[in-house]
């Protein structure tokens, strides 16, 4: 069908020349009656065309005699012969197979039915509804399988997990190919430029992407015209607010003071007195200060959030292009200078120089500005007591503002979080430069072409940090202002080389492509301190050329790396009848960086069955669609820290007589790595029934990491060096169901829902220990032959000792000089102690089930959405609670200090506020273990477009939104959030709720 | 036929795409930002000395836990700090607790240090290969300095664990197979590894040297075999390698007891050994400082106002104060402790206390006032830079001072002790020692001490510094003097147990 309209698009013979008419109509859909927007109706054989708007209207001028077609992706094309009629009202029918659907996979496309691998796409439109400067963070809770962990600070990206977690190595984020070319992130991506995205899930489906794919990745392409097609503006934007959500609730003075008489600690009460005497007495209640702070009320704020994009896009008959500029702008809810702010330029432009030849470049500028957030704020503003004020205009001492001081009431920290707040400032400044070029040519028309493609993204990252000088207290000072500039540059370059064979016999279908890519990946970096700024008052005097010189001296690094990694790359795709599906992939990598195995092979194959093709199956009134896939394949990943495979050296300094002396130190505890391999087999189910109604994606995979690369720890020292020690397992169902349906004229709806199970476990560990210790040794994790990674590993709580008869009735407790209020222990290996070899596994920070959701309702010109996420069976550790073990003379929160054992039979399951003190209560436990579960209302979306269209044609498409993100999480964990990443909250960003106001305009 | 010939036009493009492509597999080998140890040019003979710039680098840069817990356990010390790091508290009541944070951190302190003194000594050596001349002998000097390194860091690791491993080389896996050695052998190896040292090193004191000024020299290796040979209850030994330093005629007591704690007492010619620090008398710009805060008050009006205080994690204890007081000791009580109002108080408590010398005060010498503070009653005053002595814009607790391991104070008591133990003596007499370091304080001579005069003296002169009087007690046995202030020791308590970290790594029981 495709062949034979560029044939006749081709032949200018065919137009003849009469009378000029004009023509309308609607198109729907022959399944459901509904309007289908953005159908592309063009005449036959000339440049012009349009498409059908909002509600699948349509008008075109043409000659009468032409032909006009419609054409719809997943529909079939219908072609008119244009005689009298003035209205063409058409219904497209459903192409049952979606044969014309296309996924972008690695160095090409696919069509969707001869997918066998575990591949999830999300519209447009759904990204769209998020506010977020992150485009990630749309797709939470929309695939299966796919966890983010959201992140509330401006500008930060969220964490994503593409089934679990597969290394223990950084670079733990997916690959993300943006119109083809690779990176790591995609912070300078805006939500408007998006076109579609999908997720590579399985190995199969990754394998062509080599081992920069191994953690998943993330296909995007950006909006770009459509050849024969008028210009199309659009303008979309958003202004709104974030506001914090689930603020933790800290102890109040009165709980606060409590908690400090009952700790029996002399120290403790001297401080209450301590800040009664400098604060006076609180007239309610004459034995607490007059001080209540709200630590978290003082460093919150409400937040405005606001976007704007502005772009054209269209073609002619032999180029498209596109044009858009958007503008991002997000403050932080932490009361100081945190705020995040981008702009982005992107154009791309395609020509077809001639039947064979194609070129085509895209640009983009991305320039970023964000001022980081203080984030020891969080954590100070939890520990602070309450009954310190913000600020003490008895400090007379302090300049230049009068901040309080916990130290002035001899407590050990100064705990208010303002001075750092306020007297610190750090501004980062992206600046951006991503361009790509391709010349495509076909050797043997429509049968083997040959591409190459280049692509550079050059980023400059500079980073200032200015510490102005304060005084508040002896404890908390700082006499000498300093500057810290740090210039980061990296320059990714890619090339790629790539021939594609398309050919058809008989029934026998088969494309094959094979290439080459050569990566150079370079890094470099200048950080400078400067000390002692003069005219640090002003921001003009924010350079290092305003420091005292003397200062650079050992505060200067220089460095940097180059990485270097060449790839030959392979795929083979045949399909008999569309029915019997195959493929194979290879890819033969070369990567300087582990010098002991510099070149690695590695490939997958998969294979499907589409039943519905088979005879048996047709026309029988249930199912449209039925597929049923399998795929293996190994993935390197290659996101490990470079090897040094020898011994190395570094310089040092140290002062000898005053002077300040270099010395080298070398070190003989030196990485040799293999990169690990990833192996996946993944099974699956593709179907549609219901007349299409219902779509249904099921996978199993089991994917196993071999040559885990594991930090072993060396003997003696402590120091740790990775190793290739170890083998990692998960294994996990993902299940995607969707069911949209147009019920009259006014109303239609979709449901769409997910969930996706996972389990980690450890599957070998070779280091002298036979398991493997991480976090610290206060808050021990462990991974264990068998258990998920990374487990919290303590002691299990069975209770809490209530009175006197029962702790002398304990050996346990007599031995450990208890009392009522401390916990009870299992003794798991009942030998009569509780020590170090009571420990087990009390928690995994991997949830065992993420899910989501989607319903959407329009009626009329209303759209209504709603979307919903969540997860169950992940622990958190609370570790803000355990820092008591650190530092005790601080608040805690009030869930503790309510619930806190303060005489027999008020808990069994809390400790006194004696006992929280005590080193035996403060050993990891499952009292430190909270459950991360939690389930949110997503995003909220009501859009009303107003019907414009009936003032005149020439009218715009104006939509309105209100969108509420986030609105409400319902959680247990006593925390901001349950969404902690690694499962240890320590300080996290509080993932804020945010409210917004949109308008769309398309022209 | 036409499309192939189509192919053929294409064809030479893609061959040079082909080749490019290959000549970039050369790249695959080079490592940017990476230097490897064998890469260095060890013809440069010059550079000779940076590696063992290296070895005392990282032995200078002590956490600052290490000289607390070395020290924590005598009777003229408490733990402080209360309310904070129980597990410490409980370690100076001889509670120990395998799983503390801290007895891991200090082992990996100390046999990191060793690991990176080995690895500065091999480099050494390569350099050495290359060497002619008179650089042939400085490379044995070098190689010899990190020997008395490395012993002294041996030196520290047994006196706390007894039983410990010996690691003299880079390969670290082969010398664990060796499994521990006691501690008597250790002592031995160690006393042993002095004699191998001491003809390579400079025939100097420390602060003679020009090379590295303040480095360790053969007098500083002699006292190091002398503390080996003191817990080995080897007098004569002791005897024999603090004779030779007192001997040699090149120390001598640094005449201002309170001063050679401060910075006018660094490098001075009474220091056998110090760990030096700096913050190059610039208000900005890099420093090399140790730690000090955790010796310091948390709760101070300190003359230079914007002085920072500390922690409070170190108190000396009431009973050293009350010993102190008795002998009318003046000078250095009030340089070994900084008393607060309440901690004053406490002494005065104790009925025979009430009345208190005039010199017992809350300011210290130089004009700093110790608050109330419920951390601790005393300040360690060894440990303590009055503000005045601060760089102006440095005002973290004793920046830049110096941190004094062996002085010659030491080598004297350790002399005369050996002698009233029976050990015979090659210059002065016993009473002449312990005179020479009593008259510095303004104390009177005396005559026919006996080894219970010199532990007396030592427990007086020694106070607060690297457990020098917990290891005195141990080594006698005197744990009576240890069960003070409600405490109990027994023989038990002696060593702290291997951490658990250790035990779960190496082969130890």
């Amino acid at each position: 069908m495709k062949a034979k309209l560029s044939i006749l698009l081709l032949c200018f013979t065919l137009v003849s020349w009469s009378q000029q008419k004009k023509i309308s109509g609607l198109v729907t859909s022959a399944n459901d009656g509904m309007p289908l927007l953005g159908v592309s109706v063009i005449v036959d054989g000339t440049s012009r065309g349009t498409s059908t708007d909002l509600d699948g209207k349509y008008s075109i001028t043409l000659q009468s005699g032409a032909q006009v077609s419609f054409s719809y992706l997943g529909y079939k094309s219908q072609t008119i012969k244009v005689i009298d009629q003035t209205i063409i009202n058409i219904a497209l029918e459903e192409d049952a197979n979606s044969l014309e659907e296309v996924i972008v996979v690695g160095y090409g496309s696919q069509k969707k039915i001869d997918l066998t691998g575990a591949i999830s796409t999300v519209k447009a439109e759904d990204i769209e509804k998020t506010p977020n400067s992150n485009i990630v963070q749309s797709l939470q809770g929309k695939v299966a399988g796919l966890q983010i962990t959201s992140n509330g600070s401006p500008g930060a990206g969220p964490t994503v997990r593409i089934r679990g977690v597969n290394s223990f190595s950084a670079g733990g984020g997916p690959l993300y190919v943006v119109d083809g070319v690779f990176y790591d992130d995609i912070d300078f991506l805006d939500n408007s430029q998006i076109e579609s995205i999908s997720v590579l899930k399985d190995a199969s489906s990754i394998a062509i992407f080599g081992q920069k794919g191994t953690n998943g990745v993330i296909v995007i392409e950006t909006k770009g015209g459509k050849l024969n097609s008028k210009p199309t503006f659009t303008y979309s934007g958003y202004t709104g607010y974030q506001r914090a959500q689930n603020v933790v609730k800290m102890a109040n003075a009165e709980q606060f003071v409590t908690m400090a008489l009952e700790s029996g600690s002399q120290a403790d009460i001297e401080f209450v007195a301590n800040a009664i005497q400098r604060y006076g007495r609180s007239r309610i209640n004459p034995n607490l200060p007059n001080v209540n702070t709200d630590w978290y009320r003082e460093i919150l704020r409400v937040a405005p959030i606001s976007s704007h994009s502005l772009g054209v896009t269209g073609g002619t008959e032999s180029a498209t292009y596109g044009v858009n500029a958007s503008y991002f702008s997000q403050e932080g809810i932490l009361d100081m200078e945190n705020e995040y702010e981008r702009f982005n330029v992107q154009s791309n432009i395609e020509v077809k120089l001639s039947e064979r030849f194609r070129v085509g470049a895209n640009a983009l500028f991305s320039n970023s500005t964000r001022l980081n957030p203080e984030n020891g704020a969080w954590f100070q503003a939890y520990f602070a007591v309450p009954i310190l004020p913000v600020f003490d205009t008895q400090n007379e001492n302090a300049t230049p503002t009068a901040f309080s001081d916990a130290t002035l009431l001899g407590y050990r920290g100064a705990q208010n979080p303002f001075p750092v707040m306020t007297f610190n400032n750090n501004r980062v400044k992206q600046r951006r430069v991503l361009t790509s070029a391709f010349i495509e040519y076909s050797l043997i028309p429509k049968k083997l072409k040959f591409k190459t493609f280049y692509s550079h993204d050059y980023n400059t990252t500079s980073e200032r940090n200015v510490r102005l000088p304060y005084f508040i207290s002896e404890n908390s000072q700082r006499a000498v202002s300093s500057i810290r500039r740090a210039e980061f540059n990296s320059s990714n370059q890619y090339w790629d080389n790539i021939l594609t064979y398309t050919d058809t016999f008989g029934d026998h279908n088969l494309t094959a492509i094979a290439g080459a890519s050569y990566r150079d990946q370079q890094f470099e970096t200048l950080q400078v301190t400067g000390d002692d700024i003069t005219g640090i008052d002003l921001e003009s005097s924010w350079f290092l050329d305003f420091a005292d010189p003397g200062s650079f001296a050992n505060q200067v690094i220089g460095n940097g790396d180059r990485l270097y990694s060449i790839a030959y790359l392979s795929r083979v795709e045949y399909n008999y009848k569309n029915k019997y599906l195959f493929n194979a992939t290879y890819r033969y990598e070369g990567d300087g960086r582990f010098p002991k195995e510099i070149w690695l092979g590695t490939g997958s194959i998969g294979a499907g069955w589409v039943i519905s093709e088979e005879s048996f199956m047709q026309d029988n009134g249930v199912i449209n669609f039925l597929k049923l896939r399998g795929s293996w394949g190994q993935l390197p990943n290659g996101a490990l820290t470079g090897s040094a495979g020898t011994r190395t050296v570094s310089t040092l300094t140290t002062a000898i007589n005053d002077l300040l002396t270099n010395g080298i130190i070398s070190t003989n505890n030196f990485t040799d790595l293999e990169r690990e391999i990833l192996e996946e087999t993944n099974v699956g189910i593709s179907a549609k029934l219901f007349d299409n109604r219902l779509s249904l994606e099921v996978d199993y995979f089991t994917r196993d990491t071999k040559r885990l690369v594991i930090p072993v720890i060396q003997p003696i020292a402590g120091n740790t060096v990775l190793q290739n020690a170890g083998e990692m397992r998960n294994t996990g169902f993902e299940i995607a169901a969707g069911w949209s349906q147009r019920l009259n004229k006014d109303w239609s709806f979709s449901v769409n829902g997910n969930i996706g199970t996972l389990k980690n476990k450890m599957t070998k560990i070779n280091n002298n220990l036979g398991y493997l210790d991480t976090g610290s040794a206060e808050f021990r994790q462990r991974s264990i032959l068998g258990e998920p990674v990374e487990a919290f590993f303590g002691l299990e709580v069975e209770g809490v000792y209530q009175n006197d008869t029962q702790v002398a009735n304990d050996p346990i407790a007599v031995d450990n000089n208890l009392e009522p209020g401390d916990f009870i222990y299992k003794d798991q290996n009942n030998d009569g102690i509780i020590d170090d070899q009571d420990r087990v596994v009390i928690g995994s920070y991997l949830p065992e089930f993420t899910y989501g959701g989607n319903l959407q309702v329009s009626y009329k010109n209303f759209d209504f959405s709603l979307a919903i996420a969540g997860q169950t069976g992940n622990e958190i550790l609370n570790r803000k609670r355990g820092e008591v073990i650190f530092t005790n003379d601080t608040n805690i929160d009030a869930d503790f200090a309510t619930n806190r054992w303060h005489g027999e039979g008020t808990t069994n399951s809390y400790p006194s506020s004696a006992g929280r003190r005590k080193a035996w209560n403060q050993r990891l436990s499952t009292f430190f273990i909270e459950d991360g579960s939690f389930f949110r209302i997503q995003n909220v979306q009501l859009a009303y477009t107003i019907p414009l269209k009936k003032l005149g044609e020439n009218m715009p498409e104006f939509k309105l939104t209100f969108t509420a993100e986030r609105p409400l999480t319902i959680f247990k964990y006593n925390g901001f959030s349950p969404e902690v990443a690694n499962g240890v909250d320590r300080q996290t960003y509080p993932i804020p709720a945010i409210y917004t106001f949109g308008v769309n305009i398309k022209l | 036929m036409k499309n192939l010939r189509q192919k053929l036009k294409s064809l030479p493009f893609m061959l040079m795409a082909c080749i490019v492509l290959t000549s970039c597999n050369d790249l695959l080998e080079e490592n940017d930002g990476q230097l490897a140890t064998g890469d260095l040019d060890f013809t440069q003979t010059d550079d000779m000395i940076l590696p063992l710039v290296g070895a005392y680098a990282v032995t200078y840069s002590r956490g600052w836990e290490d000289p607390l817990l070395v020290g924590v356990r005598g009777d003229d010390v408490n733990a402080g700090g209360l309310g904070d790091q129980p597990l410490f508290a409980e370690t100076d009541l001889f509670n120990y607790d395998n799983g503390f944070w801290m007895f891991n951190q200090v082992w990996v302190n100390f046999y990191g240090d060793i690991l990176d003194i080995n690895n500065a000594r091999e480099t050494i050596e390569q350099y050495k290969e290359f060497a002619t001349g008179d650089d042939v002998a400085l490379g044995d000097q070098y190689i010899a300095e990190t020997k008395v390194l490395s012993g002294f860091q041996h030196l520290q690791m047994s006196k706390l664990w007894g039983d410990i491993f010996i690691i003299t080389s880079t390969n670290v896996e082969q010398e664990l197979d060796n499994g521990v050695f006691t501690k008597e052998e250790v002592m031995l190896y160690i006393s042993n590894l002095m004699d191998e040292a001491i003809p390579f090193l400079p025939d100097a004191r420390p602060n003679e040297r020009t090379d590295l000024a303040g480095g360790v020299t053969k007098y500083t290796a002699l006292a190091i075999k002398a503390m080996a040979n003191l817990e080995l209850e080897n007098y004569q030994l002791v005897a024999d390698a603090t004779g030779e330093i007192i001997n040699s005629n090149k120390f001598m007591l640094y005449p201002d007891f309170y001063e050679l704690f401060k910075k006018p007492g660094q490098l001075s010619n009474e220091n056998l050994f110090e760990l030096q620090f700096s913050d190059f008398n610039s208000d900005s710009g890099p420093v090399s400082n140790h730690l000090y805060a955790p010796f310091g008050p948390s709760s101070w009006d300190p003359l230079v106002e914007t002085a920072s205080g500390g922690w409070g994690f170190y108190e000396p204890s009431l009973k050293f104060i009350k010993f102190m007081i008795d002998r009318g000791e003046q000078t250095r009580l009030v340089t070994s402790v900084n008393f607060t109002p309440r901690g004053i108080e406490e002494i005065m408590e104790d009925p025979g206390y009430t009345t208190l010398p005039n010199y017992i005060s809350n300011v210290t010498l130089d004009g700093d006032v110790f608050n109330n503070y419920p951390r601790a009653m005393f300040g360690s005053g060894k440990h303590y830079l009055p503000s005045n002595q601060l760089t102006t814009g440095r005002n973290d607790y004793g920046s830049g001072k110096n941190f004094i391991v062996i002085r010659y104070a030491e080598i004297l008591l350790m002399y005369a002790e050996a002698l009233t133990r029976g050990a015979s003596g090659n210059g002065i007499s016993a009473d002449q020692a312990v005179n020479m370091v009593r008259s510095r304080v303004g104390m009177p001579s005396l005559s026919g001490v006996t080894a219970q005069d010199v532990m007396d003296e030592k427990y007086a002169e020694l106070a607060m510094e690297w457990g020098i009087r917990y290891f005195d007690m141990i080594r006698l046995n005197e744990f009576s003097e240890l069960s003070y202030e409600g405490r109990t020791f027994t023989e038990d308590d002696e060593f702290l147990p291997y951490p658990q970290e250790q035990l779960d790594l190496l082969p130890l029981e």
